[in-house]
């Protein structure tokens, strides 16, 4: 079985590849965000245009649709920054935003290049969580 | 995993465009002959957001085509070994079920299935545990980790295991997880 761009790749240690390394990563949230508003525009501009989407745009947007976590655009807007402001990567912010994990174990089995190298310790991980559901709670 | 990032492409368009709209033009053609594509390098590109910039045409002997690269954002959908995501189960066999995470498709073998789940055939094939508690099928959402990637020339092919803590069933069909 080939493996897509070198053998070394492993998300649960980062390890990305160099194109996706610094790239920006989306939440679900965020990208049904730009999704929609892109197929409101493009409805707006012609009367067919359920025709000029391809088949990859659609699916991605069912597949938003149905698992952003979070409706409201401020909602992600203060998930990014509490999420952001415990220094997690990217990739790790994301996951975390598209999976909301209830407690801390959840949270390390789910992203376990959170736990390495003492960058998090449970309180922390615990504080996160905890911010991030006030988030949901009041959205 | 979504990304939005920076790509760049060359155009070749013919001469009858040349004109005021020229720029529209190449718009349109790179939506065109991007959007819905997909390379087992960046992975699946679902919608181009904004073109960043558009270099010097460079004419081609002899057939008169210019070539125009072009640099855009876009938003791609990139699987990687390791992800945990979510999906939805589109069918289901005794060798396993497919499930759907946007434009890729992720098989689960039977292998890759808890000990305590077994297969059961009948107008709904679903793989449920002896007590009736947990029951995969059709439209089910399930978390789950990819564990290997496959690429042909026009997708990506991933493999997925739901045999780890925290994966497997989060939501019934049609039901909101």
């Amino acid at each position: 079985m080939a493996s897509t761009g070198g053998e070394e790749e492993d998300a649960s240690e980062l390890k990305l590849g160099e194109d996706f390394l610094k790239a920006k990563c989306l939440m679900n949230a965020e990208v049904a965000l730009i999704l929609e508003k892109k197929f409101e525009t493009l409805q707006q501009l012609s009367e067919d245009a359920s025709s000029q989407f391809s088949q990859v745009f659609e699916k991605s947007l069912q597949y938003v649709k149905r698992f952003s976590r979070y409706q409201n655009p401020e909602a992600v807007k203060q998930v990014r920054e509490v999420l952001s402001r415990n220094q997690l990567a990217e990739f790790e912010v994301c996951v975390i935003g598209n999976l909301c994990p209830e407690t801390v174990e959840e949270a390390k089995a789910l992203v376990p290049s959170i736990a390495k190298k003492d960058r998090m310790d449970d309180e922390q991980i615990e504080q996160m969580l905890a911010d991030l559901a006030t988030i949901k709670k009041y959205e | 995993m979504f990304f939005h990032i920076i790509l760049e492409r060359n155009l070749q368009l013919h001469p009858r465009y040349f004109g005021p709209h020229l720029r529209d033009k190449l718009v349109s053609k790179l939506i065109h002959d991007v959007e819905g594509t997909c390379s087992g390098r960046h992975g699946f590109v679902v919608a181009v957001t904004a073109v960043e910039n558009i270099g010097k045409g460079l004419i081609r002997d002899g057939t008169g085509y210019v070539t125009f690269p072009v640099k855009y954002q876009c938003v791609v959908f990139r699987p990687f070994k390791g992800e945990i995501l979510e999906s939805v189960v589109t069918m289901v066999n005794k060798m396993g079920f497919f499930a759907e995470a946007g434009p890729v498709q992720i098989f689960v073998s039977n292998h890759l299935i808890p000990d305590d789940m077994a297969f059961q055939a009948g107008d709904v094939p679903c793989y449920e545990t002896s007590d009736g508690s947990v029951r995969i099928q059709k439209d089910s959402e399930v978390r789950l980790k990819i564990v290997g990637t496959r690429v042909d020339a026009t997708e990506i092919f991933c493999i997925g295991t739901i045999k780890d803590d925290f994966l497997g069933l989060t939501g019934d069909p049609g039901g909101a997880a």
